[in-house]
């Protein structure tokens, strides 16, 4: 064995970016159009494309691109600008380590690889929460598994994992995949939703369950799963306004499969070593205006900062992310932000959390409930800066408006609150 | 021909493997018999994982006795068969003078057991021990300790396997006979065995066997403890088990670190006639949490990755009183048969010593020749993360195959499930791989990496997907192919 | 006759409300339509109207491949009481590596003047590990 292979070099870096999906993609490609050319993107598999590999439904890029794609194809894209501009990535590459001075250290066949970067970006994306961590109980029989596990399994590995099947939550894969296990010749019987109203897109409603007569439940939970070896049913329970089950409205469905779309949680193990602070409503990390997480020249965007509900938004995140990577490479830091963003009881979350107030920013939020005619109003010590009037809100939906520094002062934080 | 074997042991579990392994250090012919396609499926899997110091059974039982014992050579029967152990010692946390009378009595019940390193402490060195404990003082047992279940019992087979053991897995025991020679002919699901000595070791089965051999009028009732497990983000919050002051019979609801850095919340204890039955409620979670609150107050529901529940098989008299072990051979009813009753907790921590009195009771019958060839030291498959950057590096040099991450969460490589998948007990379930590497038990629950394990088990082993299980017989994870050539 | 349409257009998902007054012969004619935020709405709920269509993606089997499968989707909506057909005639299909995205498998799917088109690239190799 080569005696200096057994050491591990560190290699200099100005970017190194985390995960070679739609947002890592993208924002490589604008960080090297800004002239940020010794970057590199690290992917944990053995191609780019990140999760849309799997979404071979069409719907994406109708917003970055103009045009209805597939998953694979939105990828390919940026694949192709990621190729012809030449730019750095490695896959097969799983990073073991970030920390706060901004070393990454990763796994590769070749060996332990570790690189010092001026900034590092985050674009992990984000995982699906599990039986485990809603804490269904009943037994524990094999078929009960994650929508995105479910579409892996056929789109990537060729094999069917279910045949007679529920769906609980009404998350869009979910719905994706109870039209995606229909065309395949499995019988969907329904999906249930605990809450009041469903956490997916109208139009999945419509072309994934009502176009295959798949009744959509909501404020149902699974009260019990069936079965010690293959899942064979499943008890649904009507439940009450605080998500309890109403005793006496229990059914059972006979099925092999239950599928899980109940949530989505950003993938911030790695961030929170580095010493990223992470906001408990979005469980991505707390960001400014210029994506700057809580450790300097750490950055965030797409799904590992929030969940979005389109990729497009995920990739337009993280591309306008490169300006300010791109100044903070050459100039050392950014502005400090030190005017937050509060919100009122009907906003879920908002990114940024904070800004500098002093240049113009996009304000993605989440409503926390569905809202007819409202607007969402921003204001600094009761001034409205800014408002969007909106038809209708719903949580499913990501609300993304402009906010224009010029009406802003410093020293008194933004409140933003929805209006009926 | 029909294979005659010395002895045949029926329960693969940590006391069946156990004695697998002491027995291999004779010149036996050895094989386990066990229903499930594993070891440790049933209660040598579902537990807490504590290697207890001894002191909560009754002075001159067997539990008392086979417990100090164990815990005694727990450190070196780590070394010899490489699973994690901790000494790490554990905390019984009480509020009240009754509190108090109760842990000096269970000190002294310590003291007679021989259970050494016990103390009794107050507020700020509790503190000092569990920074996140509530409770104004506390019995301190520093011989305390936790370890792997799986990872043991394995060791245990594996190295019983290696020494000349064979494992049939699938085999549930259906009939035992005495043919003319007195030979027993003990029937399975799969096919018929002959053998010259028997072994009970069936754990919850244990009555049922015991029955079949002819030795009736145990009463076995199972005491099912449900379970949470929390994030490794808690681990740091628990450096030792914390208990409730214990009560006679039951441990109480407690909170334990595990080996790998998680901490399990539980169990109850309800009392069922049902050996199969794993699931848990939603009223048993919310109570665990509520309940283990009170001692140690970092349970949150964002923290839970997982829930499971375990069934300890109680050997209990006409008044449903809960006896002593029982290990025994009856010479008259079924003579060479070793029949082990009623072992429930502490067998995790006594299982080396229950296997020795198990030998030495066919020791006391017939000459037993030492194995010059037995070898005590077995290596497990290594583990990636737990090597520094040097050595992870070097170990990639060595072998690229250690250079793919396949579990995320866990950090466990392609190496290591190969390692796994080709694992000496010809273990080819997902759970196999699971317990074997520690893949698929993190946070995401195999969300990432249990696809790639299937396929690889698919790969290695030859097998198609519908033939892939996940841990019992049947549970199979799936339906043929989306896509097959289609003839024209 | 009002009835409420979600539009699958865009993610909006509009809800549009049509008063719908169906003809002798089955002609329905749209007397008022609302809800929709882009004239897409409406051209979508007169296709719903007469014609409801859909799109579909699915995948076919890859020989030689570095990967089993390769997705596929329609280059144009099909009438919605045909997506299983046309899943028959995808099912049939066979592509030897290499395959480039964009490929048309079939041309004129069941005669609708819709193709179906490969949407991921499968270079030839030995199947990714």
């Amino acid at each position: 064995m080569n005696a200096q292979l057994k050491e591990i070099q560190v290699e200099q870096v100005d970017v190194v970016i985390i995960g070679g999906g739609p947002a890592g993609l993208a924002a490589a490609a604008e960080l090297y159009r800004r002239g940020i050319h010794n970057l590199l993107v690290i992917e944990r598999e053995k191609q780019l494309g990140g999760i849309l590999r799997q979404c071979i439904h069409d719907g994406f890029g109708l917003t970055r691109f103009q045009t209805a794609l597939s998953g694979p194809e939105y990828a390919q894209r940026f694949i192709d600008t990621i190729e012809e501009l030449n730019i750095p990535y490695i896959t097969d590459a799983t990073v073991l380590e970030v920390t706060h001075e901004r070393q990454v250290t990763a796994v590769t066949r070749e060996g332990m690889r570790t690189w010092q970067a001026k900034a590092v970006i985050l674009t992990m994306g984000c995982r699906e929460r599990t039986r485990g961590a809603i804490g269904i109980p009943g037994e524990r029989p094999t078929g009960v598994l994650t929508a995105g596990v479910a579409q892996a399994y056929m789109n990537l590995f060729n094999t069917m994992p279910a045949k007679e099947v529920v769906i609980l939550g009404s998350g869009d894969i979910g719905m994706i995949m109870a039209r995606r296990l229909t065309l395949e010749g499995a019988h969907v019987k329904a999906v249930f939703e605990i809450q009041p109203y469903p956490s997916g897109l109208p139009r999945n409603i419509e072309q994934c369950l009502n176009d295959y007569d798949i009744p959509l439940y909501l404020s149902h939970g699974i009260t019990a799963i069936h079965g010690n070896t293959r899942l064979t049913g499943v008890t649904v329970s009507k439940v009450d306004e605080n998500f309890k089950p109403i005793p006496g409205t229990e059914k059972e469905y006979k099925c092999d499969t239950l599928i899980l779309s109940v949530g989505l949680i950003p993938e911030n193990e790695l961030s929170l070593d580095a010493g990223v602070i992470l906001d408990e409503r979005t469980r991505g990390a707390l960001v400014d205006e210029n994506f700057q997480t809580a450790a300097e020249g750490i950055f965030a965007a797409g799904n590992v900062l929030h969940v979005h509900d389109l990729v497009d938004f995920v990739s337009i995140e993280a591309e306008s992310l490169a300006d300010s990577v791109a100044k903070y490479v050459i100039e050392g830091s950014l502005k400090p932000a030190a005017i937050s963003i509060n919100t009122d009881c009907n906003i879920g979350y908002t990114v940024p959390q904070r800004v500098s107030g002093e240049k113009e920013f996009t304000l993605s939020l989440r409503v926390k409930r569905p809202m007819k005619d409202c607007r969402i109003v921003v204001r600094q010590a009761g001034k409205e800066v800014a408002v969007k009037k909106m038809k209708k809100a719903i949580p499913a939906e990501m609300i993304r408006f402009v906010i224009s520094h010029e009406k802003l002062v410093s020293g008194s934080d933004l409140e933003v609150c929805v209006e009926c | 021909m029909k294979q005659l074997y010395d002895v045949l042991i029926i329960g693969g579990g940590v006391i069946g493997s156990a004695i697998a392994r002491e027995m291999s250090r004779y010149r036996l012919k050895i094989g386990v018999l066990e229903k499930n396609l594993d070891v440790c499926c049933e209660t040598s899997g579902r537990n807490s994982g504590v290697v207890h110091g001894g002191f909560a059974y009754n002075t001159d039982s067997l539990k008392a006795k086979l417990c100090v014992e164990g815990n005694k050579i727990m450190g070196q029967l780590s070394e010899e068969l490489d699973f994690a152990f901790q000494r790490c010692g554990k905390v019984l946390v009480g509020n009240t003078p009754e509190d108090q009378e109760s842990l000096e009595r269970t000190m002294k019940q310590g003291k007679a057991n021989g259970v050494s390193g016990m103390e009794l402490i107050g507020k700020e060195r509790l503190h000092e021990l569990v920074p996140a404990v509530i409770g104004e003082f506390a019995m301190y047992s520093a011989e305390s300790g936790i370890v792997d279940p799986f990872g043991y019992t394995i060791a245990l087979a594996e190295n019983a396997a290696e020494n000349g053991v064979d494992y049939f897995f699938d085999n549930e025991v259906t009939a035992i006979e005495r043919d003319a020679d007195s030979n027993y002919v003990i029937t399975t699901s799969a096919g018929t065995f002959y053998s010259r000595w028997v072994v009970n070791s069936a754990g919850l089965g244990c009555g049922k066997i015991s029955e079949l051999l002819g030795i009736g009028g145990y009463k076995i009732i199972g005491s099912k403890g449900d379970y949470i497990i929390l994030d490794k983000r808690t681990g740091p919050l628990l450096p030792m088990p914390v208990y409730p002051v214990p009560s006679n019979t039951y441990m109480g609801i407690h909170v334990t670190n595990t080996t790998d850095g998680n901490v399990i919340v539980g169990p109850n204890a309800d009392l069922t006639d049902n050996f199969t039955y794993y699931g848990v409620s939603q009223e048993n979670m919310d109570y665990l949490a509520s309940s283990a609150s009170d001692l140690w107050p970092c349970i949150h529901k964002k923290d839970y990755i997982r829930n499971y529940s375990g069934i300890l098989p109680k050997w209990v008299d006409e008044n449903g009183a809960i006896q002593d072990f029982k290990i025994e051979v009856q010479d008259l009813k079924a003579p060479r048969a070793i029949n082990l009753i009623g072992i429930e907790s502490p067998g995790l921590t006594a299982a080396v010593p229950i296997a020795r009195y198990a030998v030495g009771l066919m020791a006391e019958r017939e000459k037993l020749t030492l194995n010059s060839s037995f070898n005590p030291i077995r290596k497990g498959v290594v583990r990636f993360a737990e090597l520094s950057k040097e050595e992870q590096n070097l170990k990639i040099l060595e072998n690229p195959e250690y250079g793919e991450v396949i579990c995320r969460c866990e950090t466990v490589t392609k190496a290591e499930i190969l390692q796994a998948i080709h694992n000496p007990l010809g273990v080819d379930t997902m759970t196999g791989i699971k317990y074997r590497t520690r893949s698929m038990m993190g946070r995401c629950q195999g969300g990432y990496c249990q696809m790639r394990i299937a396929q690889l088990l698919e790969q290695e082993l030859g097998k198609k997907e519908d033939q892939i299980q996940y841990a019992r017989k049947g549970s199979q994870m799936f339906f043929g192919k989306v896509r097959q050539e289609v003839e024209s | 006759m009002l009835k409420e349409f979600t539009c699958i257009i865009c993610p909006n998902g509009c809800g549009i409300s049509a008063d719908i007054e169906i003809k002798e012969g089955g002609d329905s004619l749209i007397r008022s339509i609302e809800g929709a935020l882009c004239p897409r709405g409406e051209i979508y709920v007169k296709q719903e109207l007469i014609d409801p269509r859909r799109n579909i993606a699915t995948s076919v089997l890859v020989k030689g491949g570095i990967l089993p499968l390769a997705s596929v989707r329609l280059t144009k909506p099909i009438p919605k009481d045909r997506i299983f057909d046309a899943m028959e005639e995808i099912k049939k299909c066979c592509l030897k590596a290499p395959v480039t995205a964009g490929t048309v498998l079939v041309e004129n799917i069941l005669g609708y003047d819709a193709d179906v088109i490969v949407t991921k690239s499968v270079p030839a190799g030995k199947l990714l590990k």
